[in-house]
């Protein structure tokens, strides 16, 4: 959610502090900041607080609360109007409330269409929104400012019949076909959810998602209907999915704003339209069939602490309750709190915990250690698979790890991320044959001569009978017997015993050296030593000779002959950033054999 | 003959799984093929939650009901199940796995990594967000060096309530310290335990959550995620030798 520092700052008499400090009581109270730019912040609202925060009223609330400065005003608290439905301008028709818990239609005659006056036009620019005219710009700052979604009807291109217009909110017919304002134009199909003209029964909107082209606000536009209504969050979500058409109001009702909040943001749209484009609202009509309710929460001071292992007091509970403008009554030890209708996500005796944790600060909650358990923490079967593993690098293997994904297998994905591996592995051989086709070609790079690779992998694989942990190696161990598996079934092995009590062997590993993208160079190079000299020394000043390049020195053979001994090395070559060519490689061979030349050494 | 070397995720839990030894946790094992009810229901993921979307979950063909299992936190719920048949009222437990998400991959992300899951439970009272502080900050020490400081901020987890997130202070070797997102946690949700026959008035306690891979990649200075699990022996000889 994008905020305006400046937006926010409406609510409050007080200067509000510099941007960090807002940024800081946000993330460490509330929700985490995922950009900050001077007067734009992007809070990142948690899915449980988007049914009221993802709106400048909202979290300015919040940051209320936590800066403990007072509201100037709260739009959520002020008295509604008692509209005038006066005549009936507009019937309003829900077929299933389940998906549409309310919708309220007001019809508003005179407007004048235009460009919005300045400030609003900046207010929507500061959060990165276009302005279009006075009309749309005030359905998208009531949102932006109170969470409810709005839209406007040109009530001149819905059919009349009996001087009222019609409202319909229903399924959409198999094939029917909408196009939005956009200009898209939408195939549907019954679970998609219609705002359609009653009266000739045509689509004019996407409920919850986006409005038609049809009944358009224009230039021309004189009489308008307002929307202000509720839409069920899995079926918005569901259609804003299914047309891959996510807009700033779908979201807002994914996250189950409540109904409530309709007759609210329908009293600010009209004030705000009086201001910005003039006209006369000449009725509104609500349909609400089931009114929403929430439940008073009850919990103890003792089971707060409890939870969070702190040690508040009542007083300062009350005080987070009241600086949340949370209706609290306290009762003894007992504290119950009576949500305000926006605070969908106050439901048990934990949230209210929460409230007070986040509030008052998890910085005040001091790390303690757990007290000692009775008995050994259960560790033996991690322990046995684990001893197999030591036994395998003790005989020279090397453990790799794989993906889970094949190319075939008896399990497939109903939804494979990638469509050449759409099934589970039945068996790790596979990888296992590819990682050592790999190893092989690579070896030079991490083995001295003489060295392949003998690889294993532990890993879970699902052929048809159910899923296992599989044991794999590349190659049998000599001293285990010719016919010792190469295979092992681990869910079924006893590894709890053979577990139990076994210590562990401990690696420490440095930091990670990236390898090469590029090929490596094998060279070989073997000399007679000068007297006096030994392969360490030799070795050093090859290593000199060749600089940065050389990755690799291996001694691979020495002997000795009429009193002279002769070594060979293994020299391997790679670059960070190119192939090497084979005249530079062969360069630097020739620079090694020379400096050993002047040192007294022969080559071979 | 020279000896092997073990993968480094290897290398990872077993220091992890030396670290909650220490504090009292057993490990515990979970399928990776999992069934909807243990991985969502059970943990208070409703069936209309975002999460449940192909866009996010592996469903697997052919098999109504059956996913791969996208945290291990349900290992954590298999494992309460079992207190509930064997009447256990205090456990502690680590569950490190193998999890399937699906999402593009990139330097961070793999639509397959390896999590750490934990939770302790004890009789109400006994186990709080001061003892979750306690145990992470003790792990975080112990695991990425001395200077290590802990500290939550608000989150959100249906499956835990209150929820936060988890910062550890680190400094790499020749950096300046920061503070980096380690992992999701909370005290355990009322739903967790009655969802498996354990009274929530009775016993309470946190658990968390955090990727294994992303623990290594800050410890050694590891670039991109996907080296990990790439079957490149390169990456595992690709440490400098420290002594054991």
């Amino acid at each position: 959610m994008k905020v305006s520092l400046k937006w926010l700052q409406k609510y409050f008499d007080e200067p509000l502090p510099n941007a960090q400090e807002v940024a800081d009581a946000y993330t460490f109270h509330a929700f985490e900041i995922e950009e900050a730019e001077g007067d734009l912040m992007d809070v990142k609202v948690l899915p449980n607080r988007a049914a009221d925060c993802l709106c400048h009223r909202g979290l300015a609330k919040e940051l209320a609360a936590i800066l403990n400065i007072p509201l100037t005003r709260d739009p959520l608290r002020e008295p509604l109007h008692m509209w005038d439905v006066g005549r009936p301008t507009l019937r309003i028709e829900i077929e299933d409330p389940k998906k549409c818990l309310r919708y309220m239609g007001a019809v508003v005659k005179g407007v004048q269409v235009g460009p919005s006056p300045a400030w609003l036009k900046e207010a929507l620019e500061r959060v990165g929104q276009r302005s279009i005219n006075n009309l749309v710009d005030a359905t998208n700052y009531v949102m932006l400012d109170l969470g409810q979604p709005l839209h406007a009807f040109d009530a001149h291109r819905l059919v009349e019949r009996g001087g009222a217009c019609s409202i319909v909110v229903r399924d959409a017919k198999d094939g029917e076909r909408i196009t939005i304002l956009t200009g898209d134009e939408y195939g549907l199909t019954p679970e998609r959810l219609l705002i359609v003209d009653g009266n000739a029964d045509t689509p004019i909107g996407i409920a919850g998602v986006k409005g038609g082209s049809v009944a358009e606000i224009t230039n021309a536009t004189t009489d308008i209907i307002i929307e202000s209504a509720n839409f069920d969050g899995t079926s918005v979500r569901r259609t804003a999915q299914a047309l891959k058409l996510v807009t700033d109001a779908s979201l807002r009702f994914q996250n189950r704003p409540s109904p409530e909040l309709c007759a609210y943001g329908m009293q600010a749209m009209l004030e705000l339209i009086q201001k910005v484009a003039g006209g006369d609202a000449v009725g509104v009509v609500d349909a609400y069939p089931n009114p929403a309710t929430l439940s008073p929460v009850s919990t103890t001071l003792s089971r707060i602490n409890g939870l969070l292992g702190s040690e508040f007091t009542t007083q300062e509970m009350q005080d987070v309750f009241l600086r949340l403008d949370l209706p609290c009554k306290v009762d003894g030890e007992t504290l119950t709190v009576t949500p305000p209708f926006e605070r969908t996500d106050l439901l048990i005796p934990e949230d209210l915990a929460e409230e007070v944790g986040r509030i008052l600060g998890y910085d005040r909650i001091a790390p303690t250690e757990l007290p000692p358990i009775a008995g050994t923490p259960d560790q033996a079967r991690y322990r046995g698979i684990e001893r197999m593993k030591d036994q395998l690098v003790e005989q020279g293997f090397t453990e790799v790890s794989t993906q889970s994904f094949a190319k075939s297998g008896d399990v497939y994905l109903a939804n494979p991320l990638d469509a050449t591996k759409p099934a589970l592995r039945t068996s790790l051989d596979e990888n296992l044959a590819d990682a050592l086709e790999r190893a092989c070609r690579i070896a030079p790079l991490v083995f001295p001569p003489g060295q392949t690779p003998k690889l294993f992998e532990v890993g879970t694989v699902f052929p048809t009978a159910g899923e296992y942990l599989e044991l794999r190696m590349t190659e049998g161990v000599p001293a285990w017997g010719k016919d010792a598996p190469t295979v092992d079934n681990l869910s079924i092995a006893k590894l709890e015993e053979y577990g139990k009590g076994y210590e562990l062997k401990r690696y420490t590993l440095g930091t990670y050296q990236p390898f090469s993208a590029y090929p490596f160079a094998l060279r070989d190079i073997a000399v007679w030593a000068p007297a006096g000299s030994d392969d360490g020394c030799t070795k050093s000043l090859i290593e000199q000779e060749a600089g940065t390049l050389l990755v690799r020195c291996d001694l691979f053979d020495t002997f000795e002959k009429g009193g002279r001994v002769s070594y060979a090395f293994r020299l391997v070559f790679n670059s960070s950033d190119r192939t090497l060519t084979d005249e530079e490689v062969n360069g630097i061979m020739a620079k090694i054999s020379a400096t050993l030349t002047k040192k007294g050494y022969e080559i071979r | 003959m020279n000896p092997g070397r073990p993968h480094p995720l290897t290398v990872a839990i077993r220091e992890i799984a030396d670290i909650f030894g220490r504090m009292g946790f057993g490990i515990a094992y979970g399928p990776e093929l999992e069934d909807e009810f243990h991985n969502f229901d059970a943990l208070n993921v409703p069936p209309d939650h975002p999460a449940r979307d192909m866009q996010d979950t592996f469903w697997i063909k052919d098999q109504p009901g059956k996913v791969l299992r996208t945290h291990t936190t349900v290992v954590t719920s298999r494992e309460l199940e079992r207190m509930a048949k064997e009447g256990r009222t205090e456990a502690r437990v680590i569950a490190p796995g193998k999890v399937f998400r699906n999402e593009a991959t990139d330097t961070t992300h793999e639509a397959q990594f390896y999590q750490l899951d934990g939770f302790a439970v004890g009789p109400v009272g006994t186990v709080t967000l001061a003892h979750l502080k306690g145990t992470l900050e003790c792990f975080y020490r112990e695991y990425l060096g001395e200077g290590v400081k802990v500290r939550f901020r608000p989150s959100f987890f249906g499956f835990t309530e209150p929820s936060v997130e988890v910062d550890a202070w680190f400094t790499a070797p020749g950096k300046e310290g920061k503070w980096l997102e380690m992992c999701g946690a909370g005290m355990l949700h009322p739903h967790d335990f009655s969802s498996v026959g354990l009274d929530p008035k009775k016993v309470a306690g946190f658990a968390f959550g955090g990727g294994i891979e992303r623990m290594l990649m800050v410890k050694y200075g590891i670039p991109d995620t996907r080296l990990i699990h790439a079957g490149d022996i390169r990456f595992v000889y690709g440490f400098e030798k420290k002594t054991a």
